[in-house]
């Protein structure tokens, strides 16, 4: 059946092109035929009901008002804009981007070189850094939370040593446990940088120690530049998932009993804001113009990521060719 | 060439997408009973499909502890012309079901949040007539509780006017049980089951029972089995409706946080939480104010009669219950003794269900036949009837306790909760623990919170007037 459809849609171009009948073409239409089931799916699910989403972020969509919509233009985006709330907690989550990109990429990578050393047992640690990025996030946020209350872990040990007791969960202490715990799972990216480092190949350290080179800089200068793509990806990877961050702070919050708990003031991010906007004002075609807004944000960091990895990200192969 | 190409791929990608698509509505069209699309005449045609003696699909979204499949099974069996089906659905599923015009033809409703919303949403049906009508239902045999289910469109006033439900259970929720032994302990004799204490009575009260170990809290005099004791709209609420005054103007249309009453309410719970009774955004707890009142880390919990039945079967209280004692729901200084229910869940019915008569059919049973009996007899929540009240039960000497007390309380049920109809409940809880919670950490003050409040409220209030307007 596949073929007829191969063949019915290639009769079509026959008049015009007839070197449309080259092998060429008919792999590339395999290709696509092959691809297809999860381009369907795809569309189905993923980019349609995205632009419904774009559709419904024009509108005044409120979760039961499908029947009598009402466009209300840019009016929603603007709002964005104006919403003090919506600025505020997309400061507080570029404060956590600041904070989050290069902690998790300095630590992870520091953790990766540690990791890559030839010791005996050494896939135990691999192991169990690697442990924290497979518990599921909600566990996570209930282990730190319980390390964090009054009576926690945290606090007995403080007094066990003879210091005072913290309010980590309290307004001013509120983004230590967030941040410690963003970065418990720092060892989630080991398995990507070691398989950059495991490609870095033996004979250039050899060679830069027959030339006299320490250590450090043969790390500075063979390490660093081969896993410059690797870098690169993690760093992409972390920008999205620190601007992303919506779940951590919510476990955290006083009074966390469901996804509508209000996290204290200094970790009200984004997405937070967001998913209330939604799911607790039932304000759906703002919250969707909030969501596209942090989309675009992405997208153009991103692109200014890229734009400059020319300049830093060191390829071993010709990427021009490509 | 290339674009080519791509054209070519993506028309026979799109076609097959709109055929899977097509297959899927085509389906939906045919099998799903409740796609509102078509005409009124249409709505007619499946309205009359009952008559032939087909069966008829009901579905209801009561909880499956609620309508069990025994009691769908018994039902079942003396109606065989109806077929009751569950469809477990959340807020915003809900709302997708009506936004699509296939909602379900019982809907889960809390009374007392919920409802005028619903009505205005246009999703509530007005069953006046029927109960009217009714040989199951007794008007005259309702408690006020039931005007929890009546709201006035034209006036806009909640406990009036037409009918819409029926409470499946409820309780005066801001009753409080106290421990008696951790009042022994410290010395302190029981509160009245008869009066009620004031506000401040009982936070003197909870202070004196409050054990403190250096900094930390070993016990709390008081907890709440909703939130914590702080601000909430809930609590706040309350002591509004006793203070005949509410958050908002009369006709919803505005929010007044910034009378005088509500800002020295206001400030009585940031006193209250900065004093270390009970749990606070200031003493964050993992457990819930039940919980600790089991664990006897808390010697008094404002709950309903329904707590009760949670102490009956909680493995940790079930064999010393007369260790607890019940007290009336206090009231604000100089306000009026009132003691209303905080959820009166029940049901309506689906204003565009396509089966009425068999709607009802279930809905009167469940509401008002057998189950409802079994449900009173439990005891783990009142009845909507004062016939039913007479066979809650009596026999331990706790349910005794709890059964005259609760005579006395439903003198004071009568009154309703001025939640905003204009307003979700849960961004109302959004906002209070948003801009009011930096005012514990002196991060803001009351006057700051007010204004931040008052703003984000009528924002939203003006949407949702907009949202409901026809």
């Amino acid at each position: 059946m596949n073929r007829q459809v191969v063949h019915g849609t290639d009769a079509a171009f026959h008049s015009k092109r007839s070197r449309f009948r080259g092998r060429s073409f008919k792999e590339a239409i395999e290709f696509y035929l092959f691809i297809s089931p999860w381009f369907i799916v795809f569309i189905v699910l993923g980019l349609i009901p995205l632009l419904y989403g774009l559709y419904l972020s024009f509108t005044n969509y409120a979760g039961f008002n499908m029947d009598r919509l009402v466009f209300v233009g840019l009016d929603n985006y603007r709002k964005v804009f104006t919403d003090n709330d919506a600025m505020y907690s997309l400061g507080r989550t570029l404060f956590f981007t600041v904070i989050m990109v290069p902690s998790t990429i300095i630590l992870g990578f520091l953790l990766a070189v540690l990791l890559n050393q030839n010791i005996k047992r050494i896939g135990i640690y691999r192991t169990l850094f690697f442990i924290p990025s497979i518990i599921p996030v909600v566990a996570v946020g209930t282990m730190w939370r319980s390390l964090f209350v009054d009576d926690g872990i945290v606090n007995k040990m403080l007094e066990a040593l003879g210091l005072e007791a913290v309010d980590w969960l309290g307004y001013d202490y509120a983004i230590y446990p967030l941040i410690i715990m963003l970065l418990w799972g720092v060892g989630g990216g080991i398995l990507i940088y070691l398989a950059g480092l495991k490609g870095v190949s033996k004979d250039l350290y050899e060679a830069a120690a027959i030339d006299g080179a320490t250590t450090i800089q043969r790390f500075v200068k063979i390490t660093i530049p081969l896993v410059t793509p690797v870098l690169f990806f993690q760093f992409i990877m972390s920008i999205i998932s620190s601007l992303q961050i919506f779940v951590q702070p919510i476990l955290l919050a006083a009074n966390s009993n469901s996804l509508l708990s209000t996290p204290l003031r200094p970790n009200y991010v984004y997405s937070v804001h967001a998913f209330q906007q939604i799911f607790a004002y039932g304000r759906f075609g703002y919250g969707l113009a909030l969501l596209w807004v942090l989309f675009v944000m992405i997208l153009i960091l991103t692109i200014v990521v890229f734009t400059t990895s020319r300049f830093w990200v060191f390829y071993e192969v010709d990427q021009e060719g490509k | 060439m290339k674009r080519s190409w791509w054209t070519a791929c993506l028309s026979v990608l799109v076609i097959s997408s709109l055929l899977l698509m097509s297959a899927c509505g085509g389906g939906n069209g045919a099998n799903s009973p409740g796609n509102n699309g078509g005409s009124d005449a249409a709505d007619r045609e499946s309205k009359d499909t009952a008559k032939s003696g087909e069966q008829v699909v009901i579905r209801h979204t009561m909880y499956d502890t609620e309508f069990t499949s025994e009691l769908v099974a018994e039902f079942e069996k003396t109606h065989p012309n109806i077929k009751v089906e569950i469809v477990s659905a959340d807020y915003n599923k809900l709302m997708a079901m009506m936004a699509a015009g296939n909602g379900p033809d019982i809907i889960r409703t809390n009374s007392v949040t919920e409802l005028p919303g619903f009505v205005l949403k246009g999703m509530a049906m007005d069953l006046t007539e029927n109960f009217q009508a009714s040989k199951v239902f007794d008007i005259e045999d309702f408690l006020p509780v039931v005007n929890q289910f009546k709201y006035d469109i034209a006036s806009g006033k909640h406990g009036e006017g037409a009918i819409y439900g029926f409470p499946k259970d409820w309780s005066p929720d801001y009753t409080i049980y106290y421990n008696k032994k951790l009042f022994e302990e410290a010395g302190v004799p029981f509160p009245s089951s008869t009066e009620a204490m004031t506000w401040q009575e009982l936070v003197e009260l909870a202070n004196k029972l409050t054990v403190k170990n250096g900094k930390k809290t070993t016990q709390y005099g008081l907890a709440y089995y909703n939130s914590t004791i702080a601000a909430n709209q809930d609590l706040l609420n309350l002591q509004l409706l006793q203070q005949g005054s509410s958050m908002f103007s009369t006709d919803f249309s505005q929010a007044e946080l910034d009378k005088p009453g509500t800002k020295d309410l206001l400030n009585f719970w940031v006193d209250t939480a900065k004093s270390g009774i009970g749990p606070s955004p200031l003493q964050q707890e993992t457990d819930w104010g039940g919980q600790l009142f089991v664990d006897n880390k808390a010697a008094i919990i404002i709950a309903g009669y329904w707590f009760s039945g949670f102490l009956k079967t909680n493995e940790l209280t079930k064999d010393r219950l007369d260790d607890f004692g019940v007290a009336p729901a206090p009231v604000v200084e100089g306000g009026k003794r009132i003691s209303p229910t905080g959820a009166g869940t029940g049901a309506i019915i689906y204003k565009n269900t396509k089966h009425p008569k068999e709607a009802w059919e279930v809905f009167e049973w469940f509401f008002g036949a057998e189950p409802a009996v079994e449900r009173a007899k439990a005891g783990y929540g009142l009845p909507g009837t004062k016939t039913l009240t007479e066979m809650l039960p009596q026999e331990s000497a706790f349910d005794k306790m709890n059964y005259d007390f609760i005579q006395n309380e439903l003198q004071y049920t009568d009154g309703s909760l001025p939640y905003n109809p204009y307003l979700n409940y849960q961004a109302v809880n959004s906002i209070i623990d948003k801009y009011f919670t930096p005012v514990y950490f002196d991060k803001d003050t009351v006057d700051g919170a007010v204004q931040k409040m008052t703003e984000e409220l009528n924002t939203l209030i003006t949407e949702g007037k907009q949202l409901v307007s026809p």
